[in-house]
Parts: C-alpha cells; structure tokens; sequence
C-alpha cells in the first residue's frame, strides 16, 4: 500500500470530544451523532490562530521576566522581586526548590513557545521530516505547560499571608499578570492547533 | 467482525477488532494513545467523585497554612489566596487563580456526580451531551496539583521569617489532588461513551 488510508481519504469524522468515528456527511455543520459536539475534519484557522496566540505570548514572555512579580516592604527595606530573583531568594534556603522554580517558571515557558514555534513554522513550511518527534513534542509541551502556574499561585499565597502590616507586606506586581497571561495564552495556543496538519505534508 | 477508527491526533484510519481493549493501543504512527484500556467501574467513579465531593468542602472551609511572626498570627484559605490578590486590584489574576483552584475542581467533581448517577441506572441526565462537553472544557483548567506545589514554595520562602504551621485544609487539598487524578482517569470520554453506549444498545 503506497498511501496509508487516512480519515479525510477515507470520508470518515473523528468527533474529538468523544473520539467517535463518523461517517462525514455533506452538510454545512456536522455534529457528532453520539455526543452532538460540532465535527470538523480539521480544526478551524487552526494555524492561524495558533501562531497569533504564540506572538501575543512570546511578547509578554520579555515583561514577564523583566517586570517585578511581588514587592516586599518590612521595617528595615523595600524589596521588588522579579522570576529570576525569586529564584536567587529560594536558593540560599532550599536548593532543590528553587531548581524546580527556575524549571517551571523560566525553562518550561520558553521551552513552550520555542517547541510550539517549531511546530507551527514546520507545518507552515509543510516540512515532512520527523514528524513523529514533532508531534510527541507537542503533545509533552501540551502535557508540562500547566506546571507554569507554580510561581503565580506561590505569590499569590504570600499576598494572602504576609499582611502584617507593621512588620511585613507583600503586594502583586505587574510581571505577575504578564506571567500568567503567557501561561494562558500558549495553553489555548496549544489547544487551537490542529496536530493533524503535521501529517498532511506528502513524505 | 471489525471496525474502523481515526486517530485524533493524526487522523490514521486503524482496523481495530470488536472486543473491547483490556490493554491500551497506540497510533501506529504518530503514537498518541488510541484506545485506553478498560478499567471502569462506574460505582468506582462515583465513590471517588463523592470523596473528592468531601475533600473539596474540607479544604475551602478550614485554613490552608498559618504564620506566627512576633506573636502576630494570620491564617489564609484557598479562597483568601485569590481574594488577597483582589483586594489589591488584581482582578484578571484573582479570577484566574480563583478559576483554576475553586470553580474548576467544583464544576469537575459537580458535573461527573450529575452525569453518573443517573448513568448508573440506565438513564442519561438531561442535557448530558452538553454537560460532558462542558467538562471537556473545564478540565484542562483544574490545575490542584500546580497549586500544592505553589503551596509548598510559599512555606518554604515563609519559612526563614516565620513559624509555619500547615492547616487542614493543607492535608485535605493533598488528598483532593490525589482523588482528582484517579477520578480524571477513570471517567475519560472514551470510558463515559462507553458507559453511555452501553445503555443505549
């Protein structure tokens, strides 16, 4: 067999809310027979909308690291804190903490946009070459993007907490927002794109 | 007698055979997972979604952790952790941090308790189609097991200013993440239509 057979080759629908496959009908807007969610054979602008997405979230990556995300004021100093610092702070008390910081919040959004970004340009130059690894790129990035959120909910919990004002008070700072708008962003990035369009690339 | 399926991620057609999987199968292509194996009992779901029912109340109503700094003590909730960002204007990063720690594991937990047990007894729940697709939604934003970890970095940050005292709250949002990952697994869509499915034929 020269060509494998593929669902569109075929005229079969997979409904991908409840993995039904479906018999494609010639009507305007398919839904699933089982579950009535909206069929398509290929999301729609999905390349499009992935790649505005991942713009938006490579921009906010730069203040999100360069803005502070917390200050700090006690009786003796004013501090501001940007990811990097925190991290800097966290290592004098616990190394292995702050290892896992510095993965999650600083090496896992670049990792993210960078991978996601490979993606995108390969389907966009519709390259055939390792298409296997891409698309188990893709699924891992899809898998680890959530872990982003650690720093966002650890200020979060030291806002709530540290509001003792004679002593100590912690307020949110900008790069926070920036923060997590990069967190959201690559995860409807990554949710807009259609891994099917790795594969339809002749080999 | 065979079927045939199209794997999602990749859209390969695959002649599978009728007989339910025991093991899970991959695409032969791309890898991503095709048929999950089959290990659902939906009495098994249920239990856990009542347990994460019982958890998810126990760790909104009690506090999370507790500082004592110069005799000063304060206390927060898994509410206070978003309301605390609120209160200083934060509101997109408050609804956010509410969304993925309050709503989600409610609405998650709400909606499967909805779904199965009317399931269990042969009858679907109105509006189901909907509701299901609700929870499809719903679920990429629970992120419990990013925020204990979130929990964790705090103390230790706390730890070197302050006397640190975990909560119950604490104890019982480790469990909830615990029964959320088994619930997670045990009602993905593949196992609900087939539940679903079951009934119908």
């Amino acid at each position: 067999m020269s060509e494998a057979p593929t669902g569109r080759s075929l005229g079969l629908l997979v409904c991908l809310q409840c993995r039904a496959t479906v018999r494609a009908l010639q009507l305007p807007h398919p839904r699933c027979p089982r579950c009535y969610a909206h069929l398509f054979q290929r999301k729609p602008h999905s390349l499009a909308a992935t790649a505005a997405l991942l713009v938006c979230a490579a921009i906010l990556y730069i203040p999100a690291n360069f803005l502070p995300v917390m200050y700090t004021r006690t009786i003796f100093d004013d501090e501001q804190d940007t990811i990097m610092s925190g991290v800097l702070v966290l290592l004098q008390s616990s190394w292995p903490i702050a290892v896992l910081v510095f993965i999650a919040s600083i090496v896992v959004p670049l990792l993210k946009i960078l991978s996601l970004g490979v993606v995108v340009f390969s389907v966009w130059r519709r390259s055939p070459r390792y298409r296997t690894q891409r698309s188990e790129l893709f699924r891992m990035v899809e898998f680890i993007g959530r872990w982003s959120m650690l720093d966002v909910y650890a200020i979060s919990l030291l806002v709530a907490l540290v509001q003792i004002r004679s002593l100590a008070f912690v307020s949110v700072g900008w790069g926070a927002l920036a923060f997590a708008a990069v967190v959201v962003l690559t995860t409807f990035a990554a949710r807009t794109f259609d891994e099917r369009l790795l594969w339809e690339a002749p080999p | 007698m065979s079927s045939v399926i199209v794997c999602p991620s990749c859209d390969l057609a695959h002649r599978v055979g009728m007989a339910p999987a025991s093991v899970g199968t991959r695409c032969s292509r791309c890898r991503a997972p095709l048929q999950r194996p089959e290990n659902g009992n939906i009495d098994t779901a249920i239990a856990l979604a009542i347990c994460a029912l019982v958890l998810f109340f126990l760790s909104n109503a009690y506090p999370l952790v507790t500082i004592q700094v110069n005799g000063t003590t304060r206390a927060t909730t898994l509410l206070g952790a978003a309301l605390g960002l609120y209160a200083q204007g934060h509101a997109g990063l408050a609804a956010l941090v509410f969304t993925t720690t309050v709503v989600g594991p409610f609405l998650q937990i709400a909606s499967l308790l909805y779904l199965l047990f009317p399931l269990r007894s042969a009858r679907e729940a109105p509006g189901q189609n909907t509701i299901f697709r609700l929870l499809a939604q719903v679920r990429p934003w629970t992120f419990v097991e990013v925020f204990m970890l979130g929990v964790l970095v705090a103390l230790v940050r706390l730890s070197a200013y302050a006397r640190v005292v975990p909560g119950v709250a604490l104890w019982s949002c480790g469990l909830l993440m615990l029964t959320l990952a088994a619930l997670t697994s045990r009602t993905t869509p593949g196992q609900f239509w087939r539940w679903v499915d079951r009934n119908r034929t």
